[in-house]
């Protein structure tokens, strides 16, 4: 008994030497490129310490850029065919993904032999394959949810527990009522933003493209009812209009608004208003009065992606691997840490996933939103979502004032489109 | 015999003089110019290359977006930049007064803006202009309006809101190339013109602007070239909550500028397409210029 | 009568416009002394956050390493831009020909291209010359300055030939006829492009943004832009860096203000 324990021990320690020292050959320098100094950026500072604990030799340095900048120098150096100075790892926003893939073919390694990818949310897959070649690691989740006022929602009388399933229409009903009986706003928004847009599509497992990446604008029955839902919002007055990101915050942090329906991510903005802790609760999204929408969704998200011609390509693969693929612990950390919603499917079964959130009046959230996730019908964004983006929202002024009809903005539209994608 | 040596020698000189600068030029302008030319007769999607000829050319006089944005910096070039010359021009004049006092408080004070870094002057102007923002606080206090006027929702606002921005930047600079211009103007002039018992608005009218005329072409040719190559203060002001929306409401703010920078950057890589554009704003900024030498040159 | 009222306008709308012209200005200090929360709100009153969002700033950020970089490309693009800036516009009004009126004109006309046309190729070039991610690559760029080419060349115009036929007369060479008696007599027109040049460096963006690659080599207004992105940017700490890079800007700005006007008065005499 004590010898085969002996030998367990043994052999124990010898994998981990062996493990230690395969990852050991490893050495060099993961230069790493990304955007949000209090998320991502703070979360690979994260993932470089726990991973210099396996591999020392490893040197990771973490460049922390405006998004538009990351993206306008992944251009740059890509386009001009250069082959040194690249950085390992990029972070690449999920709408934008195939983009970078299929304008730059050859320059992100492929890394379906590397990882698991059935451990990965499945929604996150089709936009970064190619050729059932997979190039990127999920990260974060853009799972979207209604956050709404606990304390607002009850001073108007409304019942939440008939609020899981109900539509947009459903939706801006109550938002009239609410701001009847509270003269408080429903919801705050930039008119001209495709957010909203985006999330209602994705719900009804559409997008601005067909499978073919032809434009699917005209004659597109999701893409139609979102741009009436987002006429039927502008006109019903129960959103508070505001422009850029601040004033969108500030809508909800001031108390000025009842819910927020986003990705996610917008949990650490929510929370920077402390006094606010123990008011918020989270319900599934309306879902737009389609055939075959459901009450879930994402908006955002991105993923890491290595270049090819890296110096330590290896390394970084490693790394990803090591950490975004196996440390259980981590998810942990950066979920409770920063709010950040991983999409690797194990890490949901660790305890802060599972925990009632106090800000949120103990509600577990994560749990919800780890249901939700598994809900997000998967959609290939394809190449020009934010052609398409601006297409549609260039045409908004003239469908709010009334001077053209839904059908008349999503010719024009898709007209607008074609012309940009085209030549 | 010795002055034909002696021009020799002043031809070598003159050279080298310019040699440093025309080195340095070549390198950094003319070999990207030149390789952007060559470019832009391709369609790009990122590294993958198709040649088109004048393809991106033709396309660009069916492009809604190009179009749009060149009516856009027309709108700004008919109206911003005279308000602006014209605002710098009384500023100038009034400064150059030597009966008034504190001037070198006001010229301090009305050249700042074109110091403040750009960042700086984003986030200040995105927040004064906002709905609930200050403009709005104070116009409704003054009781000049009663709803807040939507400055940054509102296709026609927010094109004043880009007029008011870029006056408010640009005004003090050139007001300095005036200021500067009128140092030639004897005071004489206008003493003499005051003795005739003309007001300062017949001052202005009659003495300063006329005699100040080549510079304020210079300021004009300045101005439109700036206006075309529009980038900063659209891009700024367009930011939305997430990003990929159009430029400003229904594209109010798009200038060729941004455009080829979303062609570029934001869009699926097409520099090809972003190169003949660039060759467009350029073929448009030298006409212009002729235009406007030649106006000035016949009413003179 | 009638005139003092005139006077009274002038003053009042001479008053308005310096206000609104500085405001901002004093929107960015008050923003420095508040929390991001009260910047966003709008706040207009000085707060107390004023050290703390410096030491945070300071705490969280290689500051100093910022601060630096932009002085020294700063620094840089102001000497040797004045001087190639200054020969280039002397050798152009003073040796006048055919061959360097096209050059001149050719010049000219690169003022005319917007930047963003050239970023690929600019960077394709920085590779070959290996000077990605390096200060020079930022610095080499932008010394060859067409405006301060022009600028220059104004001024010389009003130069009196007379002093340098006389120089000549006496034997003395030619670049010692611009460096020892030229260049000594103009120092209002440096002055003047020294605050042009530095002003274009201190806050460039896109180039920059081009050529730096690593954390370390950030200039000021990368780092800036990068404070302000994010889902939660903190504005207090924004507006406190807008504040330190804006300072050195107006100290350089009001230390040679009196040349400037004066240089500025040069370059349009006609």
């Amino acid at each position: 008994m004590k010898k085969i324990f002996v030998i367990l021990m043994l052999s124990v320690l010898l994998l981990g030497l062996v493990g230690v020292a395969s990852a050991a050959e490893l050495s060099g320098k993961i230069t790493i490129w990304c955007w949000d100094p209090n998320f991502n950026v703070a979360i690979m500072e994260e993932a470089a310490t726990r991973y210099n604990k396996i591999n020392p030799n490893a040197e990771i340095e973490i460049v922390s850029m405006a998004k538009a900048d990351v993206e306008q120098k992944l251009n740059t150096i890509l386009a001009s065919g250069v082959k040194k100075d690249l950085p390992e790892i990029v972070l690449i926003e999920d709408y934008n993904a195939k983009k970078y893939l299929e304008s730059y073919p050859g320059a992100f390694a492929d890394l379906t032999d590397h990882f698991n990818y059935s451990e990965f949310a499945s929604y996150k897959l089709d936009f970064m394959t190619v050729n059932d070649r997979v190039y990127g690691v999920p990260f974060d989740s853009g799972v979207a949810g209604w956050f709404y006022r606990r304390d607002y929602f009850e001073e108007a009388g409304i019942d939440v527990s008939e609020l899981g399933n109900i539509t947009m229409d459903e939706y801006i009903e109550l938002g009239k009522v609410f701001k009847e009986k509270t003269g408080k706003y429903m919801q705050a928004g930039d008119p001209y933003d495709g957010g909203l847009m985006r999330t209602l599509l994705q719900s009804a497992g559409t997008w601005y493209f067909d499978e073919k990446g032809e434009p699917n604008i005209v004659n597109n029955p999701a893409l139609k009812e979102a741009v009436r839902i987002y006429k039927e919002i502008n006109d019903s007055g129960i959103s508070k209009e505001t422009s850029g990101w601040n004033e969108w915050v500030a809508a909800f942090n001031g108390g000025e608004v009842a819910s927020v329906i986003t990705g996610v991510w917008i949990i650490g903005s929510i929370k920077a208003e402390e006094s606010q802790s123990g008011k918020w609760g989270v319900l599934p999204i309306p879902r737009p009065d389609v055939p075959g929408s459901v009450n879930a969704s994402n908006l955002g998200g991105s993923s890491w992606y290595v270049l090819e011609n890296s110096e330590n390509k290896d390394l970084a693969i490693d790394f990803l691997n090591q950490i975004y693929a196996k440390d259980v612990d981590f998810y942990q950390k950066i979920l409770i840490d920063r709010g950040a919603v991983g999409t690797w499917l194990p890490a949901q079964k660790g305890e802060a996933y599972s925990a009632g959130d106090p800000f949120f009046g103990n509600q577990k959230i994560y749990v919800d939103f780890a249901k939700w996730i598994e809900m997000i019908p998967p959609v290939d964004y394809g190449l020009y979502t934010y052609e398409a983006d601006a297409a549609i929202m260039g045409v908004m002024p003239d469908v709010y004032s009334g001077k053209i009809s839904i059908e008349e903005a999503l010719k024009q539209a898709e007209d607008q489109l074609r012309n940009v994608i085209g030549g | 015999m010795v002055a034909k040596g002696f021009e020799k020698i002043q031809d070598k000189w003159g050279w080298i003089f310019i040699s440093f600068a025309t080195i340095f030029l070549a390198l950094f302008i003319f070999y990207p110019l030149v390789y952007s030319l060559y470019l832009s007769t391709f369609s790009t999607k990122g590294i993958i290359k198709n040649f088109v000829g004048l393809g991106n050319y033709k396309r660009l006089l069916q492009d809604n977006y190009f179009i749009l944005s060149i009516k856009n910096i027309f709108v700004i070039l008919v109206i911003q930049v005279p308000i602006m010359l014209f605002l710098a021009l009384i500023f100038a004049f009034l400064l150059n007064d030597p009966k008034l006092k504190l001037k070198g408080v006001y010229r301090t004070a009305l050249f700042l803006p074109a110091v403040t870094s750009l960042v700086a002057y984003s986030v200040v102007f995105k927040m004064m202009f906002s709905t609930e923002g200050l403009v709005n606080n104070i116009l409704i206090n003054l009781h000049i309006i009663k709803e807040p006027i939507r400055w940054l929702l509102d296709p026609f606002w927010s094109k004043v809101t880009l007029i008011i921005a870029m006056t408010w930047r640009w005004t003090g600079y050139n007001m300095m190339l005036y200021l500067a211009g009128l140092q030639n103007i004897s005071q004489e002039v206008y003493e003499a013109a005051e003795i005739d018992g003309a007001g300062k608005t017949a001052q202005f009218f009659r003495i300063t602007i006329p005699l100040l005329r080549p510079i304020i072409l210079f300021t004009t040719i300045l101005s439109t070239i700036g206006t075309l190559q529009l980038f900063d203060e659209p891009m700024m002001l367009a930011a939305g909550v997430t990003t990929g929306s159009s430029v400003g409401p229904g594209n109010s703010l798009l200038t060729p500028s941004v455009y080829i920078y979303n062609v570029s950057f934001k869009y699926v890589p097409n520099f090809g397409y972003a190169s003949a554009i660039s060759y467009m704003i350029v073929i448009i900024a030298v006409i212009l210029s002729i235009i406007q030498f030649r106006v000035a040159g016949e009413e003179r | 009568m009638n005139r003092k009222l005139t006077y009274a306008f002038i003053y009042v709308f001479l008053t308005i416009s310096a206000f609104v012209s500085v405001f901002p200005f004093y929107w960015m200090i008050v923003g420095s002394t508040n929390k991001s929360v009260d910047v966003n709100k709008g706040k207009l009153t000085f707060g107390n956050q004023f050290l703390e969002n410096f030491y945070k700033l300071s705490e969280n950020f290689d500051l100093g390493q910022v601060i630096w970089n932009s002085i020294q490309v700063s620094l840089c693009v102001v000497v040797f831009s004045l001087i190639v800036s200054s020969m280039a516009g002397y050798g152009f009004e003073m040796f006048k020909s055919r061959g360097r009126d096209f050059t001149y004109a050719t010049v000219l006309l690169t003022m005319m291209i917007p930047f963003a046309a050239l970023m690929v190729p600019v960077f394709r070039l920085m590779t070959f010359l290996n000077l990605i991610d390096s200060l020079w690559g930022v610095i080499l760029p932008m010394i060859p300055s067409v405006f301060l080419i022009f600028f220059f060349r104004q001024n010389f115009q009003q130069y009196p030939k007379e002093i340098i036929m006389a120089a000549r007369v006496d034997g003395a060479s030619e670049p010692r006829i611009f460096f020892s008696i030229i260049m000594p007599s103009m120092k209002a027109t440096y002055a003047a492009a020294a605050i042009y040049a530095f002003l274009t460096s201190w806050n460039a963006y896109l180039q920059p943004l081009v050529i730096i690659q690593s954390q370390k080599n950030r200039t000021m207004a990368l780092f800036i832009a990068n404070l302000a992105s994010g889902y939660q940017p903190d504005f207090g700490l924004v507006m406190m860096a807008v504040v330190i890079a804006t300072l050195p800007t107006l100290i350089l700005f009001f230390a040679l203000q009196r040349y400037f006007v004066q240089g500025v008065l040069g370059s349009v005499k006609q």
